[in-house]
C-alpha cells in the first residue's frame, strides 16, 4: 500500500471518529505524529539489513512489529552499519538485490547508498511526517543524537565554555575526546563541509595539543565526571544515560551555537526496491510509539512533529544546530586523510 | 557414584560452554568447514590427526635429540597442527582448550629454540600430548550432545547478537577468542578483537548498563581500553591474559543479570 492507499485508511479512520484531524487528505503531508493505530497491517516477506547499535532496543522494536503483524515475515542480516552499506553497493555492482530496506545506526552509511543510486523515493506523505529540516526525498532519519560538551559541574559553569567549537582549543580547558569513533568522525566531516579544509585541519592540530584521548565516547563522559578532565566530546546520551544511573553525576550538558560542535546527526531508514511493504514498514519506524520508546528507552531524540525530546535534553527548538545535508557525512576518506594529517589518527 | 556425579558436572560443564562457543563461530584464520557441524562423522578422522600430530612433534623432539635445533625444525609443530581439520574442530567448540593447545605447541617450539634440555623439551612434549587428548575427549561429547541436537549449530558466516543478553554472550566468547590468538602468539589480532568487541558489541550495551551501575560499566572500560590491551602488548603470559579475561567476564555474568532484569521491566513498544 503506497500513499494513495494509506491517505484513504486515513480517511477510514476518521470517518470512524478515530482520527478526525486527518480527514482531508490535504492534509495527510501535514501530519505530525501517526499512531500505530492508523497504520496498515504488514503482510509478506521483506528482507531488513540492520546495522548494530543501542544493544537490542532496535530488535524490541522489530519484535514489537512483528507480533503486531503475524502475517509478515521479516528476515534480517544484522552487522556493523558500515559494512552493510558496503556490502548492499557490492550486491547491487553484481545484480543482486538481497536487501529491501536497511536501517542505518548513521546517516552516513545512508549517504552511500544515495550517492549509489540506490535508495528509492519515499512517498511525501511519509516525508512530511519529519521535522522540516529531516525530510529527504530518498531516505527517512528515524532518531537524533546530538553533539554536545560534556563539562564537569564542579570545576566549570555552563557559562565558561566557549559557545564556539572554533573557539574550544583557544580556551584554557582541559578536554577529551575519541578521534576514532565513527560520530566524532561524522561532526569532523561536516566541519570540513561547514568550516572548511583548512581551519578543520588547524582546529584538530590546536585540539590535539590540550585533549586526551579516549577510545569511546563514554569513556570522555565519564573523564569529565571524574574530573580528569573540564570538558569531553560525544554525543548527548551518553551524559543522560549517566545521569539517569547516577544521579549525582557530576557532569552536564552545553552546546556550541550554529556549528559543528551542535551538529544533529540521525540514525536512517531507506528503501531499497520499489515495494509497498517496505514504504509501509517505514511507517512504523516513524510511529509516535517507536519514536517515543526510543526516547525513553535509548535517549534519542524523535524527529517526528513535536514529541519530546529524551528527559533532560533541551528541546531541538531552543539550541541552533547547523544545516548539513547529513548524506554528504558519508564523504568520510578526505576527513580521514585530514584527521592523519594532523595527527590525531 | 562419585564418579558418576562428577562425569554429569562435567557434562554440564562442557554443555554450556560448548553452548556459548559454538554458537556464532567465524574463524578468523579462514575456512571452517562444515565439518564443524558434522563431529559424529568425523570423530576418526580427527583422532587421526591427533596421533599424526603427536607422531610428527615426536620426530621432531627426536630430531632435535640426535641433531640439535637446527635440524629439528621446530617451525613445523605449528604447521602440522595448522594443517588439521582438527584445528577448526576443537577452535569451534571449546576455545579454552584450543588456547592450551596453542600453549603446547609453542611450549615445544620455544624449548627447542633456545636450547633446553631434552628432559626440559620431554616435558613440554608431553603437556602437549595431554592437551590433545583431553581436547580429542572434548570433540567426543561435543559430537554426543551434536547429535542428540543440544548444541547450535556453527555459523560459517557472521551472524550477530539480536538483544543484549546474546550480545554478552558473544563479547564473552571473544574474549576468549583473545586468549586463544594470544596463545597463537597473534598480539596485533587479540588486540583487534579487543577494540572491535568495545566498539561493535560492549559500546551498544554499556548505556543501558550505566543508568544500572555506573562504577562495573567504569571497571570494564577500563579492562577493554587499558588493562587488557596493555597486558596483551607487553609480554604478559597466556596464564596472566586469561587471569584478566576471566575477571572481566565475571563483571559480565554480573552486567548480563543487570540486563536481564532490566529486559523484564522494560515497557512494551506498542
Amino acid at each position: 500500500m503506497q500513499r494513495r492507499t494509506f491517505i484513504q485508511n486515513l480517511a477510514a479512520y476518521s470517518a470512524i471518529g478515530a482520527c478526525p484531524a486527518l480527514l482531508s487528505p490535504s492534509l495527510a503531508a501535514s501530519v505530525s505524529s501517526v499512531s500505530v493505530e492508523q497504520l496498515p497491517k504488514l503482510e509478506g516477506e521483506l528482507t531488513l539489513y540492520l546495522g548494530r547499535g543501542e544493544g537490542g532496543l532496535y530488535e524490541n522494536v522489530l519484535n514489537a512489529i512483528k507480533k503486531r503483524n503475524p502475517n509478515f515475515d521479516l528476515k534480517i542480516r544484522r552487522g556493523p552499519t558500515a559494512a552493510l552499506a558496503n556490502t548492499i553497493v557490492a550486491e547491487a555492482k553484481a545484480n543482486v538485490r538481497r536487501a529491501e530496506v536497511f536501517w542505518a545506526v548513521d546517516s552516513g552509511a545512508i549517504g552511500l547508498l544515495t550517492e549509489a543510486g540506490l535508495a528509492q523515493p519515499l512517498p511525501a506523505d511519509l516525508t512530511g511526517q519529519l521535522q522540516p529540516e529531516f525530510q529527504f526525498s530518498n531516505w527517512a532519519p528515524v532518531t537524533g543524537r546530538i553533539r554536545t560538551l560534556a563539562y564537569n559541574t564542579e570545576r566549570l559553569s555552563a557559562a565558561q565554555i566557549p559557545d564556539s567549537i572554533m573557539a574550544l582549543p583557544e580556551s584554557d580547558l582541559s578536554i577529551a575526546w575519541a578521534p576514532a569513533y565513527a560520530s566524532f568522525q561524522s561532526f569532523v566531516t561536516a566541519m570540513r563541509i561547514l568550516s572548511g579544509e583548512q581551519k578543520t585541519i588547524k582546529w584538530l592540530q590546536d585540539m590535539k595539543k590540550r585533549s586526551k584521548r579516549y577510545a569511546g565516547e563514554l569513556g570522555v563522559v565519564l573523564a569529565a565526571e571524574r574530573g580528569e578532565v573540564d570538558v569531553g566530546l560525544a554525543n548527548h546520551y551518553y551524559t543522560l544515560r549517566l545521569k539517569s544511573g547516577k544521579p549525582d553525576a557530576t557532569v552536564d550538558l552545553a552546546f556550541t551555537k550554529n556549528d559543528a560542535g551542535c551538529l544533529v546527526n540521525a540514525s536512517g531508514i531507506v528503501a531499497l526496491t520499489k515495494n509497498d511493504t517496505a514504504i509501509n514498514f517505514i511507517r512504523y519506524l516513524l510511529t509516535t510509539e517507536v519514536q517515543s520508546y526510543l526516547a525513553s528507552e535509548a535517549y534519542e531524540i524523535p524527529l517526528i512533529g513535536n514529541l519530546s525530546p529524551p528527559k533532560g535534553l533541551p528541546s531541538l527548538g531552543t539550541i541552533s544546530p547547523p544545516k548539513v545535508d547529513l548524506t554528504r557525512l558519508a564523504n568520510l576518506r578526505p576527513t580521514l586523510d585530514m584527521m592523519r594529517k594532523a595527527g590525531v589518527l | 557414584m562419585n564418579k558418576m556425579a562428577t562425569q554429569f558436572k562435567l557434562l554440564l560443564s562442557f554443555l554450556s560452554l560448548f553452548t556459548v562457543f559454538s554458537s556464532s563461530f567465524v574463524s578468523a584464520g579462514g575456512e571452517v568447514g562444515e565439518h564443524v557441524n558434522h563431529l559424529s562423522d568425523n570423530l576418526e578422522k580427527y583422532t587421526g590427526e591427533v596421533n599424526w600430530i603427536i607422531k610428527k612433534v615426536d620426530g621432531i623432539v627426536t630430531r632435535y635429540e640426535k641433531d640439535g635445533a637446527k635440524a629439528a625444525h621446530s617451525k613445523a609443530v605449528v604447521d602440522h597442527w595448522e594443517a588439521v581439520d582438527f584445528h577448526a574442530a576443537i577452535e569451534s567448540n571449546y576455545v579454552p582448550v584450543y588456547a592450551q593447545i596453542w600453549q603446547g605447541l609453542y611450549g615445544v617450539k620455544e624449548s627447542i629454540d633456545s636450547n633446553s634440555s631434552i628432559d626440559a623439551v620431554k616435558a613440554e612434549q608431553s603437556k602437549l600430548e595431554q592437551v590433545l587428548w583431553q581436547a580429542l575427549g572434548a570433540v567426543k561429547l561435543a559430537a554426543q550432545f551434536q547429535d542428540r541436537g543440544l548444541l547450535q549449530k556453527v555459523a560459517l558466516r557472521e551472524g550477530g547478537p539480536t538483544n543484549s543478553l546474546e550480545t554478552v554472550d558473544e563479547i564473552k566468547t571473544r574474549l576468549n577468542r583473545v586468549v586463544a590468538k594470544f596463545a597463537e602468539k597473534l598480539v596485533k589480532e587479540s588486540v583487534d578483537i579487543v577494540h572491535d568487541t568495545y566498539l561493535t558489541l560492549f559500546e551498544g550495551i554499556e548505556g543501558d548498563l550505566i543508568s544500572m551501575n555506573a562504577n562495573l560499566v567504569e571497571d570494564l572500560e577500563k579492562d577493554f581500553n587499558v588493562t587488557l590491551p596493555v597486558a596483551l602488548a607487553s609480554k604478559s603470559s597466556v596464564k596472566q591474559i586469561q587471569a584478566i579475561v576471566s575477571s572481566m567476564g565475571k563483571k559480565l555474568t554480573i552486567a548480563r543479570d543487570l540486563l536481564a532484569k532490566k529486559e523484564k521491566s522494560k515497557k512494551d513498544v506498542f
